[in-house]
Parts: C-alpha cells; sequence; structure tokens
C-alpha cells in the first residue's frame, strides 16, 4: 500500500549568514493514510521545515518527498498550489490572517473559494465545520476581530477542516491562554480528524501538545527519531566518518 | 575468570550497575583506594548521585570478586608504616568496560546508566554513546506515547490530580529528549573535523 505522505533521504539546509545550516540529514519517513503522527522538537530544531517540505509549501535540497506516491519536486507549482488548496491543509498559528470586519463563518467559507460552490453551500459547510470545533452559531456570526487565541485556533482548524482534506499539517499550534484550553484543543483535533478521516502532521515544541498521537518523532541536530517501526535515522555523513574514525 | 558471553555481562544485574560501571572507568584512569575512588566518582557524576562511600567499598568487593578489579595492601602516601587496600585494573577490566559502553540494560534506569557511561567515557566509545543516546530517545518518545491524552475537562479533584501527573511525565520525558538531543549534538560536534 502506498503511504500518503513519504520522506526519502530528504535533505535540506539554510545558510546562516555564511554559515551553512543542515536542518534535515537524508531523512527517510512513511505516514500511511489516517495515522497521526506527532513530531517534537526544541526551537530551530528544523520541525517547521519539515512541515513545509510535507505541506508542498518548500521543496527538499535532495530526496523526495512523496504525496500519495506522487514526487512534489516534480509536480508544477501549479499543482502543488491545488494539492495545498484541497488534499492538504496547513495551518501554522503565525499565519492568522482576517479581513476587517469580517465574519467568523466568511472568514472559514472564503477557505471553499476554489471548490466551486455557490456561497449559501459555502456558509452552510463552515457553520458545520465551526459546530466540528466547538463554536457556537451567534460565535460563528460574529467578527473575527473580536476572537481569543484559544477561538483564533479553532477557527483555523474550521477553516482547514472544511476542506476535508486528506493531510492535515499544524505547525505549533498549541499557542494556548490556558492548558485546559490546549488540552480541550487537541482533543478537538484528534476527534475532527478521527472523524473525518483526516491524517494528521503537528508540531510542537511541547511534548505534551502532542498527546494521543500514534507515532511520536523528535527532530535536533539534522536528525529525526521515530518511536514508530517505520522511519529510518541517518546520521549526518560528516559525522558518520567522525564516528568511525573515532571508533579506530 | 571472565569467560562465557553470558558471564561477561554477569556484573552488569542489579540496580547499581551504572556505578560498578563508572568505576571501571575510574580504574583505568588510574588505580585508588575506596575512598579516593568514591571522591572521584562523586566528583565526577555530581551531586545528585549522593555517593556514599560505603557503598563504593561494597561495589569494588564485588568487581573483585567477578575478576575485574584486583586490591593489594599497599603504603600509605606519607606514612610507609600503614597500608591500605588500593584497587587495580585487571586484564579485563578494559573489554568489559567496552561491553557496559555498547549493552543497553532493559530494566535500569537508563539516563542514570547513560550519564555514568559518560561520566568514565574514552575517545573510542563516541560511536556507542550516540547509539545509546539514541535508543533512549526512542524510549523516550515511545513512553510519552504510551500516556492517555486529556480532554482538558478535569471535573473532579482526583481527574485534576491525574492530570498534573500526566503533565509531570511529560515535562520529564521532553527534558530527558532535550537532554540526549544535545549531548549527541555536542558529541556530533566534537567529533567533527574542523572546518
Amino acid at each position: 500500500m502506498t503511504p500518503l505522505l513519504s520522506f526519502l533521504n530528504v535533505s535540506k539546509r539554510h545558510l546562516d549568514g555564511a554559515r551553512e545550516i543542515v536542518v534535515l540529514d537524508r531523512v527517510s519517513l512513511e505516514i500511511e493514510e489516517g495515522a497521526s503522527v506527532g513530531l517534537y522538537g526544541a526551537r530551530r530544531s528544523g520541525k517547521s521545515t519539515l512541515l513545509r517540505l510535507a505541506a508542498g509549501i518548500a521543496l527538499a535540497d535532495s530526496g523526495a518527498v512523496c504525496f500519495d506516491g506522487r514526487d512534489m519536486a516534480r509536480m508544477s507549482s501549479g499543482e502543488r498550489g491545488r494539492l495545498l488548496r484541497g488534499e492538504i491543509a496547513f495551518i501554522a498559528s503565525g499565519d492568522w490572517r482576517s479581513n476587517p470586519g469580517e465574519s467568523v463563518v466568511d472568514h472559514v467559507a472564503t477557505s471553499l473559494g476554489s471548490e466551486g460552490l455557490t456561497i449559501r453551500e459555502a456558509r452552510r459547510r463552515a457553520l458545520r465545520a465551526l459546530d466540528e470545533v466547538g463554536m457556537s452559531a451567534s460565535g460563528a456570526e460574529g467578527p473575527t476581530a473580536s476572537l481569543s487565541l484559544d477561538e483564533r485556533a479553532r477557527v483555523m482548524l474550521a477553516r482547514a477542516l472544511v476542506r476535508e482534506p486528506r493531510l492535515l499539517v499544524l505547525d505549533e499550534p498549541a499557542l494556548m491562554s490556558g492548558l485546559a484550553d490546549r488540552d480541550k484543543f487537541y482533543a478537538l483535533l484528534r476527534a475532527a480528524a478521527r472523524q473525518q478521516g483526516t491524517t494528521l502532521l503537528l508540531a510542537s515544541e511541547h511534548m505534551a501538545g502532542l498527546q494521543g498521537v500514534a507515532v511520536l518523532m523528535s527532530i535536533a541536530d539534522g536528525e529525526v527519531q521515530t518511536s514508530g517501526a517505520r522511519g529510518s535515522v541517518v546520521p549526518l555523513p560528516r559525522r558518520r566518518a567522525a564516528a568511525e574514525r573515532f571508533a579506530q | 575468570m571472565v569467560s562465557s558471553s553470558a558471564e561477561k555481562t554477569k556484573w552488569m544485574r542489579g540496580p547499581s550497575t551504572p556505578l560498578r560501571g563508572a568505576l571501571l572507568g575510574l580504574l583505568l584512569e588510574r588505580p585508588g583506594h575506596g575512598g579516593d575512588l568514591a571522591n572521584r566518582l562523586a566528583a565526577r557524576l555530581g551531586e545528585t548521585w549522593r555517593v556514599d562511600t560505603n557503598d563504593v567499598y561494597r561495589l569494588l568487593e564485588q568487581l573483585e570478586n567477578t575478576g575485574l578489579a584486583s586490591s593489594r595492601d599497599e603504603p600509605k602516601r606519607g606514612n610507609h608504616r600503614r597500608t591500605h587496600l588500593v584497587y587495580h585494573p585487571t586484564e579485563q577490566t578494559s573489554e568489559a568496560l567496552t561491553l557496559w559502553m555498547e549493552t543497553l540494560l532493559p530494566r535500569e534506569p537508563v539516563r542514570l546508566g547513560l550519564q555514568a557511561k559518560l561520566s568514565v567515557a574514552r575517545p573510542q566509545d563516541a560511536a556507542r554513546l550516540l547509539v545509546a543516546l539514541r535508543a533512549y530517545e526512542r524510549e523516550c518518545l515511545m513512553l510519552a506515547q504510551l500516556v492517555s491524552p486529556t480532554d482538558g475537562q478535569a471535573r473532579s479533584w482526583a481527574a485534576l490530580c491525574m492530570e498534573c501527573t500526566r503533565d509531570a511525565v511529560y515535562a520529564q520525558l521532553q527534558t530527558e529528549v532535550d537532554w540526549a538531543a544535545r549531548t549527541r549534538k555536542r558529541i556530533n560536534e566534537f567529533s567533527e573535523p574542523s572546518t
């Protein structure tokens, strides 16, 4: 069976001034359809890079990232864009943007813009998605400007779920005001993903934020460790050589 | 005499293996009497270990019984008329230390074992330590995965206490994963050729 998402020897480097930072070094992993995977890592560990590669927002320097067996690097930017508006939903806490005066339900409904729906149908679906994430009908008609952090997170989730994506990628979604809100959000997320059969890939710098996932991974120093059977760890080549020298 | 594979790891049984392993490392660095080894062990492992001198004497005796240390009376420095028991490594000590470095003991408190290994590791043990650190990181991830999720709605005192306990487990495992990753990184950076 083809995994929904696979990384095969994926490497990614960034430049920090003149210094080259190896963010991912030949990372291989597979995520089956319907699975939930949590990625734990400290700040600047490469979590966001891995998620952006998974969502097709960024491309690997080498290796292959495949969605449903299709190599994202071989797709045109238009194809990747369609994927990101359809089968893949990407949420990053820092990405909250709304138009002034926009109501919550319209904010969610606009994410269905490319589906060819009537406004009435898009609003109906948006209200259903908002109900699934625990937003009341009166809250849904209110302006986005008055939302709390917790409510924003739920609206972002509704905006992603309304399109019924096959893969939901969340980058550091735990920016809640309180721990109880955070736990509620994750319980909601798990339930919604389970109900829709959506594959989850979420990252957090708080391990508690990844509770309830089926596979937990950690990322640090270019390496990904995983609690699951799938996925592999390949040490950085230069480091492998150094370790071999040490062993001699 | 240490011979078969089972015999070679027999000394690693029991809760004090990290201390016995660290003592082997210290003996290989230089021989010493019980008090000296206890002081060096305490300095190496830090105050959180609460190294007890009497325990160290007991562990040295165990190591001697398994052929991994040998003792003999030697004159005290500064007072040659008095003697004390000085412990030395044997021909098997180095091999036993290497075996300990690469052995993952399932029932020991892993962090303690790893910390003890780090305290006396030799440069040739770097690759073994990296393997052990990766395995530890994965084990922590697996343990975190086993914690039942909460729905964030503690409606009773018992449920609240359960959530706080769960939070403590996550906090501890997160610290452990961070420590393992940081240690891996430091070993990797040290062993990388300077560019």
